[in-house]
């Protein structure tokens, strides 16, 4: 077998190679973790901007006051505790032995500062509901909000804690590239779109993390994600690509990890008088059966079976039962099935035997198999007589089109998750009345409005007590289960794929965090 | 030759002038740049204050006048979406992109000149078909799809080479380079090769067109009749006037693959600049999108200026004015 031979040199030349390149088989000591992910990070800067890669990278780097944990529960992170002084003024304890990367203490003045500079910033809408705030001492903070608002430790874990110091001194430009902060990481080396490398905080005040040294690499392509897996140059992949699950589940020594994700992918129907892409006097779908009837037309297995390979969970209500607001087994799902025949009677009753054209606006790059949800819509709503021309364009021009007042717009299909746990701010933007209340309304692209929702939103967000305010809340969604202002469709599948060693748990905000995970060979 | 040079700068100026101009113009027909960077649920109040942030609170002719301003000082303008200088955001990748490139180029070249030599001056040797119908395959094939075929090979299979990413570099001049080590080497070959294909097959062919016309001439008889060697007719009497188109395409296969190396950057994760414009039209970022544009056109300019005097190297009867 002459042939044979060239390869056999080539393949010993390049097992002598891996040796010589990894002369780290001797030092087992550190623990190096390396993970795919789908993007590189854009910012390091928490109040420059947020995706998903740099939401990973701030929580390894920052800490924020409350810590949300991987499955949305809600804890003590630089506080310590916390309590309400009167129904708008929280007053939170600070820990007294933190210390940021650059040596600089952990004080109260370094929440203030953090505060003041996202006010000022693109990410302002983190503070909403924060009126103002001061330092009492070194390690007591207090903050008031402008009304009671029960869900503000939740916002408080999207807050990352910046160093007074440290920023200005680098200045704001370079926060972006020289991150400090009081994180269980730091960052090492940053090669943009190649590796960002982070550093274990030995002196991280919950503990020194298990695993030494984090190396995330930027894949973009899928297919090359999985490859760098199964060649053992990555230990984790993020977003494992949906053809690939079969191969990877059948190799050796690797695991494929699953977790319905937050984002709820939600059919929003437009309730004005006239509807701007529906050609007729006025919009049918003012007419609650007409939406009873859109609802039961379409098949939410099917569309998981078929265009989401079965990784899609149907969703039952606004938010995930995780979260505030959530009324235990309440389903929309049971509510109004499947039924093309129940959907043609309601069209019938409602004056609508023959249907209407109306348009779907819908991404084509932003969620999972988006343009092929859309077309599977049209063909399920034809069914009922509703003739659904397909309006898709990329995310670009995505949000900008459909921004309220909606002017072009009678049926959009979007995501929306809440990763602070809380309806309350989703309900607030998307089904308060529009253009009545600042801060409320500016997401309701079908002008819904309903004085009894209004009210009980209200309501929740003048109780500086959670439980008062889940049962507002909890009395809003089942209104909106009854009125259909919007149609849930199902939550994507967060999906993850390890070689066996590495200790990992899926988080419900999709932030892989190296700090909860570990290696053990 | 001044008067020539200075007729090139004008060119030159007018063409990135007009790529600036058609850029802001169709930047305006794209999506609001605000809502790529700012929460979706944000205030009007939250908008207006990210608007002034990035400056686009002014009137589309009001932003393009600044930006020109800017420019007259050498300032690019900076990206909406990574408050950096849009500049040096396409000049930190550019190295990366420039390495799978020149090895791309010189895979072409030393692979398809020869070739085209051989199967233009044997026209009906077997050889020449396989090697033709080779060049066909490597027009055809799609990058994206040999990328994946070599990564499912060499890396997966049989365990030769990385599939991805860039491995170490060393910096020489200031310029980070992975040429200069033997990781960088492993990690350059695939993305190089993928990204040669295309070149080296209308190379190829280009090359073989030009011999076959260039051997029926006179002078090659004349040639062969006073006893050159058959290596110097091919190559001193052939090949250098089957050269021109050659190096034409060559030009321009250099400029194309600088700009638009981006599927195999992608399918690579090589940190190059082909990857940022396409991230930043997804996120309207015009003022990387300008930049980039504008360098682009640089580069073409330049490259056909080289390719001007190249010609005149090569063929001492054309002379540039």
């Amino acid at each position: 077998m002459h042939a044979r031979t060239p390869l056999r040199h080539l393949l010993a030349g390049a097992a002598l190679l891996t040796v010589l390149a990894t002369p780290a088989l001797a030092q087992d000591e550190t623990k190096t973790l390396t993970v795919g992910l789908t993007a590189d990070a854009v910012h390091l800067d928490p109040q420059a901007g947020e995706e998903l890669s740099s939401n990973i990278m701030f929580y390894h780097i920052y800490d924020p006051l409350i810590r949300r944990d991987a499955n949305l529960e809600f804890g003590p992170g630089l506080a310590e505790s916390w309590e309400l002084v009167d129904d708008t003024t929280w007053r939170f304890s600070l820990r007294d032995d933190v210390v940021f990367h650059n040596g600089e203490p952990f004080t109260a003045d370094d929440v203030v500062f953090t505060l003041e500079r996202l006010k000022a910033s693109l990410m302002a809408n983190l503070a909403k509901n924060i009126e103002s705030f001061s330092a009492i001492d070194d390690h007591t903070v207090e903050i008031k909000t402008f009304q009671p608002y029960a869900a503000l430790p939740n916002d408080l874990a999207a807050i990352l804690i910046l160093n007074r110091e440290h920023v200005t001194s680098v200045g704001e430009e370079q926060v972006d590239l020289q991150p400090v902060g009081t994180g269980p990481y730091e960052l090492e080396e940053w090669v943009k779109e190649d590796r960002l490398v982070l550093e274990a905080n030995e002196e991280y005040w919950a503990g020194a993390p298990e695993i030494d040294r984090v190396v995330f690499r930027p894949i973009t392509n899928p297919a090359t994600r999985t490859a760098a897996l199964l060649t053992g140059e990555l230990d984790i992949v993020q977003d494992l690509s949906v053809r690939d699950v079969e191969r990877v589940r059948r190799e050796d020594g690797f695991e494929v990890i699953t977790r319905p994700s937050l984002l709820n992918l939600v059919l929003a129907l437009d309730m004005r008088e006239k509807s701007p892409t529906i050609p007729l006097d006025t919009n049918p779908m003012q007419d609650r059966r007409v939406r009873e009837a859109i609802a039961r037309a379409i098949d939410v297995d099917t569309l998981s079976k078929v265009v989401m390979n079965g990784l899609s969970t149907p969703s039952e209500q606004y938010v995930p039962e995780t979260h505030i607001g959530y009324v235990e087994g309440a389903s929309f799902r049971e509510m109004y099935p499947f039924d093309v025949e129940r959907a043609r009677e309601l069209m019938a009753e409602a004056g609508y035997p023959d249907g209407f054209e109306m348009t779907l606006d819908a991404t084509n790059n932003r969620y999972v198999n988006d343009a092929q949800i859309a077309q599977a819509l049209a063909s399920m709503l034809s069914q009922i007589g509703i003739d659904l021309e397909l309006n898709l364009m990329p995310r670009a021009n995505f949000f900008g089109y459909i921004r309220v007042p909606s002017e072009q717009s009678s049926f959009i299909m979007s995501g929306w998750d809440v990763p602070s746990g809380d309806a309350g701010s989703m309900y607030a933007v998307m089904f308060y009345t529009r253009g009545v209340k600042e801060g409320y309304g500016q997401v309701n692209r079908g002008s819904y409005s309903n004085p009894e929702v209004d009210r009980l939103v209200e309501a929740a967000d003048s109780t500086p007590r959670i439980e008062e305010r889940d049962a507002h809340l909890q009395e809003a969604t089942k209104i909106l289960l009854e009125d259909i202002p919007m149609i849930p469709v199902h939550y994507e599948q967060d999906i993850y794929a390890a070689r066996d060693g590495v200790v990992f748990e899926p988080r419900t905000d999709k932030f892989l965090w190296a700090y909860e995970m570990d290696i053990e060979d | 030759m001044l008067a020539y040079a200075i007729k090139r700068l004008v060119q030159m100026a007018i063409v990135l002038w007009a790529v600036s101009v058609i850029v802001f113009l169709m930047m305006s027909f794209t999506g609001d740049p605000v809502f790529m960077v700012i929460p979706i649920d944000s205030t009007d109040a939250e908008i207006e204050q990210a608007r002034r942030i990035l400056g686009l609170d002014r009137s589309m002719p009001e932003q393009y006048w600044l930006f020109l301003q800017n420019l007259v000082q050498g300032d690019f303008g900076r990206s909406y979406v990574f408050r950096q200088p849009a500049m040096d955001l396409i000049l930190e990748r550019l190295p990366a992109t420039l390495e799978i490139v020149i090895v791309a180029m010189l895979i072409a070249a030393f692979v398809a000149i020869p070739l085209g030599v051989y199967a233009g001056a044997n026209p009906g040797k077997p050889l020449s078909r396989l090697i033709m119908s080779g060049s066909l395959v490597g027009i055809s094939l799609p990058g994206f799809w040999v990328g994946m075929m070599l990564i499912f090979l060499f890396a997966v299979e049989w365990r030769l080479l990385p599939s991805s990413g860039r491995g170490d570099t060393v910096e020489v001049l200031g310029i980070e380079t992975s040429l200069l080590t033997w990781d960088g080497w492993t990690h350059v070959i695939l993305p190089s090769v993928t990204l040669s294909l295309g070149t080296l097959a209308i190379i190829l062919r280009i090359t073989r067109a030009g011999m076959m016309e260039v051997m029926r001439q006179d002078y090659i008889k004349f040639a062969r009749a006073k006893g050159a060697s058959r290596k110097d007719v091919l190559y001193g009497h052939g090949l250098r006037n089957a050269l021109i188109p050659v190096v034409t395409i060559f030009g321009l296969q250099i400029g194309d693959l600088i700009a638009f190396a981006t599927i195999t950057e992608t399918i690579f994760a090589w940190p190059g600049m082909g990857k940022l414009l396409v991230d930043s039209i997804y996120r309207a970022d015009r003022p990387v999108i300008v930049v980039y544009l504008m360098l682009v056109a640089l580069i073409f300019v330049v490259i056909n200026l080289v390719v001007d005097l190249v010609y005149t190297a090569i063929d001492p009867r054309i002379t540039v004015k």
